[in-house]
């Protein structure tokens, strides 16, 4: 077997479903959000039936969205806790977007930037969720949350957006193969020797395959 | 109204007393403040309840429920000591002048007379010179003239029996009077609207005496801006009275007693001879209205030789009584076999609930033309129906009357005419065709009519003569047309066969057929003057006199004359209703003979004195107003504790419970009408339903804090009769009042309510008393006693 | 021409016939109301039932005095709705100065009750749609008054040219201050640009007492959503976009074939 065959698994099935998931119903919430938002993207709202019926089904994709992210939560809690490698990468950032890896710690499973990613999410997801509630009755909530949640629902999408932006650029032509470890769950060695060493190095000990 | 709803825009002052305006005329009320926007005038509202017309008035005043006899007459106490009263007026237009007889006076809380039961009026009658004339003192110094007596009599009204017996305050009333007596200055008029507030008491129609003679005082009859104005509360409840009710037959002619035989002595005791030497006493023409009348209801039948059928007009024993109360007292000891109810709703608005169920379950047939089932039609499961309001001991078990339910059409589908508040026919058209089986009222009693003289020509039966001589010469007997019986109404000319233009036309000799005097120039030969709606106003009054068209004679304000001096000059140079030109009289149809110089008749034409009664020698319980408690009050009679209700107060031994005591029921109860509905009618309509869908009982803030209840909280209101539940509405608007030094609180009751419709609730009535006013036989619906508990 | 409707409070008895007017021209459904210990019709506008009146027992000067004031939309020159509605074409604002929803457009998000400073749109719940007071667009367009305004029996009610309107209001004004109504005044908030709807007051000072906002703007997380967050917004979408592009345009992919070390 050579190294480019062996396979080291990152994501299992119910990883993968999940992560989908999210994707699916942030991307279409986004879209219909959008649609909402602002008047030269109503056109969004066409695409999904109109208005009245986008009105409809945004807040359930907010839901499903928001109870992935819950879901999420449960399953990567721990894991995306930073350690004082994560804390020291993230104070040289700057490295890793100019490609000067060597001048960074080692990341375990996720770097500190996806890290932040995740957790930035889980705010965002948050914010969106309450906020999104309030606006989805207005007929029964009271005017002042109704006028802190019509100010903070898009200003946490924005961040929720922007920060998806990245990881989308990330996911697909930043890293190459990052897209494959999500879509069929494993990577190879050199990837992940690469960009998530502490993790290589955990699943080499574990494992007798060379 | 003795002027109309437009008028009301010329007064300086309105008095809203009474009555309910903004709530219950909110129309009408549109005059009110046309009077407040640009005459500036101001809103005097006196009102046991702060209500919607408190709200948009100048000077509000709440007194206790009944006592507006006190109030009015500390009104007229304080003219007449403060001199603000119309003096030129009074001695020309009214009996101040007049003397009364020897013996006269008033002591105990009873006047002269007093029989322990009833009154002997000897001593309340004029003193009369040899010619049959009264004597009068004009400069109204005699201690024996009316003005005398008047000052006298309401020397005990002093402001401060007013505040202790009202529960106001004295500087409240003062504040009152000053407003009100500003309307005695000539040019000055001031406005009384009145409506149920002062007719449901069992001394009301002293009580519109009161507010007459204030107006006199003021000057105030007759003038634009002015009068006695009674709010008529029903869309035509004016024509149903003109046109007759239980014990009167059409244009206020006296129902024939039994002891009156024939027609001579019928006329003989119902036509009034003159008291002043030039007074018109237009009622002298008497026999002119009641013949035309007999000619109109039997027609070729009726001649000189059978005294124009008076036989067969039906007669009520010489003390008989057939107002409402009586006539259900009968009926409760069973001595009706049936009753026809068209637009009536007993049940609902009968007082004392229990004993108008009781005695409907004693007839033997309930005919009921309606527009819906109401609670009359529905009496017989009433107990079942209202079970969730309050416990009704009947026995519905036991009920054999036969109910017959007859659909009948509303008034959108009928033309005719409504006769409003200002006394104008409107004729209006049919807007629909009933629905369904719905028939209009005349066809209903036409059909009942020509079926039962069938059966009693094929059959025979008791007293035929009344119900085959009966004029009925319509088109389609049996749907007569609302305008051939109108123009039956009017009256037409026997020998011509025209239109009569008017009762000045009428005969005593049965040459003239006239249906209602008073409705005589309703349809003439120039067709149906109340279908006009011209706008023109020549006086710039707003008395549109092309307008429909107003009885009587067009007049839209009665006693008009008196609105101008001596010389027929108006009082108020700015305005004129009526003025004389040196030939004729100009402006309204004048209320006196069109040509007849200002000198050469008393004013007030249509009385044998000539002259308006400040004294009013034909009431029941006294000449002048009297201030009694209710038939339940809290407190006893601060003038005259010994004589406390009204000594001819009149009730019925049959009560199945009699009155309250202040130890067990402390609170004032009031009932009345919310803006939202009409009657017990509007229960079944959906946008009345919506506007105020629930029963409520109204309770003052501070009674309500010591009872521990909120607004929503549910109470039981109980009274001598039964008991109520709803939930409260509790308000700073009902004040607590202090009366003879004890604080007391009114509780609210609004009807509407019953137990059929889109919204049901407690029907007040299961609360309210059977006490009547002696003269007009109305009940006492406010001011009596109930408890109120939490619950 | 920009109409208005003047709605003088001195006038008004709470005799509710606007309210009947407007149930009836608008053909709207009819409910029965729960008891709320007032005589108010009820508590609040509600999506089939646009024009109430306001009942308000006030203690003023030691007495009781018992406010009665209409309560409909307000037809903002700068209408609050307008701006916090994200459907285009579902709230217009007409020549004449109507506020109204077209309800083909109307796709019941609700920012407009969110929006309006006075709380008057309501959602339906069956519907799913915001309903409001129309100022009778459907009798102003061929020169009717509103069903309101012809019905009112006592003339507290007036409508015509926004201009003549409110100098109708002035000159009550005016007499109200003369009968010693020193506070009275016009209510027409310049917080929304003024309203289409004016009311003449006993107590302008105090129109919380009448049921009305004091002084009413447009609020300003509305503003900021409307305005500033969409520049925020395009800025960062467009910024990470065009970053994460030319980050790729210099650095290229990180692929360990490029930057590999073999560390062992």
């Amino acid at each position: 077997m050579t190294k480019s065959e062996i396979r080291i698994p990152r994501f299992d099935a119910y990883e993968r479903v999940m992560h989908w998931m999210a994707a699916l119903s942030f991307l279409y919430a986004t879209l219909t959000g959008l649609a909402i938002w602002s008047p030269k993207l109503y056109w969004l709202a066409g695409v999904f039936g109109g208005g009245f019926v986008i009105r409809g089904t945004h807040p359930w994709s907010g839901v499903l969205f928001s109870a992935v992210i819950g879901w999420m939560f449960a399953r990567w809690a721990k894991t995306m806790g930073l350690d004082s490698d994560d804390k020291v990468w993230l104070t040289k950032m700057d490295k890793y977007i100019t490609h000067q890896h060597g001048a960074l710690p080692e990341s375990g499973r996720f770097n500190a930037g996806q890290k932040m990613l995740f957790w930035s999410q889980v705010v965002t997801a948050l914010l969106l969720f309450a906020s999104g509630i309030v606006m989805w009755f207005p007929e029964w909530m009271p005017r002042s949350l109704r006028l802190i949640a019509i100010a903070m629902h898009p200003l946490a999408a924005i961040g929720s957006i922007s920060g998806i932006i990245v990881h989308i650029y990330m996911g697909t032509a930043a890293v190459p193969h990052s897209m494959r470890a999500m879509l069929r769950g494993w990577v190879v060695p050199e990837w992940a020797r690469f960009h998530h060493p502490k993790w290589y190095r955990q699943w080499r000990d574990s494992t007798n395959i060379r | 109204m003795t002027n109309g709803w437009t008028d009301v825009a010329n007064a300086d002052v309105v008095l809203v007393m009474g009555g309910n305006p903004a709530e219950n005329h909110p129309v009408g009320f549109r005059f009110v403040m046309e009077a407040k926007r640009l005459r500036k005038a101001k809103i005097v509202c006196i009102d046991p309840r702060f209500t919607r017309t408190a709200a948009v008035s100048d000077c509000y005043v709440p007194i206790r429920s009944g006592t507006d006899i006190a109030f009015l007459g500390g009104l007229i106490h304080y003219a007449v000591e403060s001199g603000k009263y119309q003096r030129k007026y009074v001695e020309q237009h009214t009996n101040a002048s007049f003397l009364i007889a020897e013996g006269f006076g008033f002591e105990n809380g009873h006047f002269s007379g007093w029989q322990g039961d009833k009154y002997d009026k000897t001593t309340w009658q004029y003193e009369l010179d040899a010619s049959g004339n009264a004597k009068t003192d004009p400069k109204l110094e005699h201690p024996r003239c009316v003005f005398q007596l008047m000052k006298k009599h309401y020397s005990r009204y002093t402001p401060e029996k007013v505040a202790e017996i009202c529960g106001c305050t004295k500087e409240e009333f003062l504040k009152a009077a000053d407003l009100i007596t500003v309307a005695a200055a000539e040019d000055k008029s001031g406005t009384v609207l009145y409506a149920l507030g002062w007719t449901h008491h069992s001394f009301a129609v002293q009580l519109i005496h009161a507010a007459a003679m204030v107006q006199l005082l003021m000057g105030n009859i007759g003038m634009p801006g002015g009068g006695v104005n009674a709010q008529r509360g029903h869309a035509n409840i004016q024509g149903s009275t003109d046109m007759g009710a239980w014990n009167m037959l059409p244009g206020y002619l006296k129902i024939p007693r039994a002891n009156l035989t024939t027609i001579e002595e019928y006329l003989k005791a119902n036509t009034p001879k003159p008291l002043q030497a030039k007074s018109l006493n237009y009622w002298g023409n008497t026999p002119k209205f009641f013949k035309s009348l007999l000619k109109a209801y039997y027609g070729k039948k009726a001649t000189e030789a059978n005294q124009y059928g008076y036989d067969w007009l039906p007669k009520i024993d010489e003390k008989g009584d057939h107002s409402w109360g009586a006539f259900f007292d009968d009926m409760f000891h069973g001595k009706l076999e049936g009753l026809i109810s068209f637009g009536m709703n007993p049940v609902a608005n009968g007082p004392n609930t229990k004993k108008m169920l009781t005695a409907l379950s004693k007839l033997k047939w309930l005919i009921v033309a309606e527009n819906f089932e109401t609670e009359t039609a529905a009496f017989w499961k009433a107990k079942t129906l209202a079970a969730k309001d309050y416990p009704l001991a009947l026995d519905e078990a036991g009920i054999s009357t036969e109910v017959f339910l007859l659909p009948a059409a509303n008034f959108a589908e009928k033309d005719g005419a409504f006769v409003n508040s200002s006394r104008w026919l409107q004729w209006k058209e049919a807007a629909t065709d009933p629905p369904g089986e719905a028939k209009r009222d005349q066809e209903i009693i036409a059909k009942l009519f020509l079926e039962i003289r069938r059966l009693y020509e094929k059959d025979g039966g008791a007293n035929p003569a009344p119900l085959m001589n009966m004029s009925w010469d319509y088109a389609k007997p049996a749907m007569p047309l609302l305008s051939e019986i109108a123009r039956e109404v009017n009256g037409v000319d026997l020998k011509t066969l025209k239109q009569l233009n008017g009762f000045g036309e009428l005969k005593d000799d049965g040459s003239t057929a006239c249906g209602n005097w008073v409705y005589s120039g309703c349809w003439t030969e120039a067709g149906n003057q109340m279908a006009r709606r011209g706008q023109v106003d020549p006086t710039g009054l707003g008395l549109y006199p092309q307008w429909s068209w107003s009885w009587p004679a067009n007049r839209r304000i009665l006693y008009n004359r008196a609105s101008a001096d001596e010389n027929g000059q108006p009082w108020d140079k700015t305005r004129a209703p009526l003025q004389w030109d040196g030939e004729r009289w100009r402006g309204d149809v004048p209320d006196y003979k069109a040509d007849a110089e200002p000198g050469s008749l008393p004013a007030f034409i249509m009385l044998p004195e000539g002259v308006a009664r400040l004294f009013a020698p034909d009431l029941v319980e006294g000449p002048f107003p009297e201030h009694y408690e209710p038939a339940e009050s809290p407190v006893l009679n601060a003038l005259h504790p010994e004589a406390s209700a009204n000594p001819m107060l009149k009730t019925y031994s049959s009560e199945p419970v009699a009155f309250g005591k202040a130890k067990d029921f402390p609170y004032v109860a009031i009932t009345y009408r919310l803006t939202e509905h009409f009657h017990y009618w509007t229960k079944h309509t959906s946008s009345s339903s919506e506007l105020q869908s629930n029963f409520f009982v109204e309770l003052p803030a501070e009674l309500a804090a010591a009872k521990g209840i909120v607004s929503g909280d549910k109470v039981r209101v109980s009274s001598a009769r039964g008991t109520l539940e709803g939930p409260a509405l509790v308000t700073k608007r009902l004040r607590t009042l202090m009366v003879n030094g004890q604080k007391t609180y009114h509780v609210g009751l609004p009807i509407h309510w019953g137990f059929v419709g889109k919204i049901t609730g407690p029907l007040i009535n299961n609360l309210t008393p059977s006490a009547y006013d002696p003269n007009s036989g109305t009940p006492e619906y406010k001011g009596f006693l109930v408890n109120l508990e939490k619950i | 021409m920009i109409v208005a409707k003047l709605i003088d409070t001195t006038l008004c008895i709470g005799c509710k016939a606007c309210e009947v007017a407007c149930q009836e021209w608008n053909d709207q459904e009819y409910t029965l109301g729960t008891f709320d210990g007032s005589y108010q019709t009820m508590p609040d506008l509600a999506p089939n039932f646009w024009n109430l009146i306001k009942f308000n027992e006030v203690e003023k000067n030691g007495g009781t005095s018992w406010l009665m004031s209409k309560y409909q939309c307000m037809h903002c020159a700068d209408a609050g709705c307008i701006a916090a509605c994200p459907a285009p074409g579902a709230i217009v604002q007409l020549a004449n100065g109507t506020v109204d929803f077209a309800h083909d457009n109307c796709i019941g998000c609700g920012y407009c009750i969110t929006g309006c400073p006075f709380d008057v749109p309501k959602l339906s719940p069956t519907t799913k749609k915001v309903y409001k007071c129309t100022l009778c667009s459907d009798r102003t367009a061929v020169g009717l008054e509103p069903a309101c305004i012809k019905t009112c029996p006592t003339n507290c009610l007036t409508f015509g040219e926004r201009d003549e309107m409110i100098r109708v209001a002035d000159i009550r004004t005016r007499e109200l201050k003369a009968d010693g109504f020193k506070d009275a005044g016009v209510y027409n908030p310049q917080g929304v640009g003024g309203t289409n709807v004016i009311y003449v007051l006993n107590d302008v000072k105090q129109p919380e007492s009448y049921g009305l906002p004091k002084d009413p703007v447009i609020p300003w997380t509305v503003q900021l959503w409307k305005g500033p967050m969409k520049v925020l917004g395009t800025l960062a979408f467009v910024g990470a976009i065009l970053g994460a592009f030319f980050h790729f345009v210099i650095y290229g992919p990180q692929d360990p074939e490029v930057h590999g070390h073999d560390e062992e």
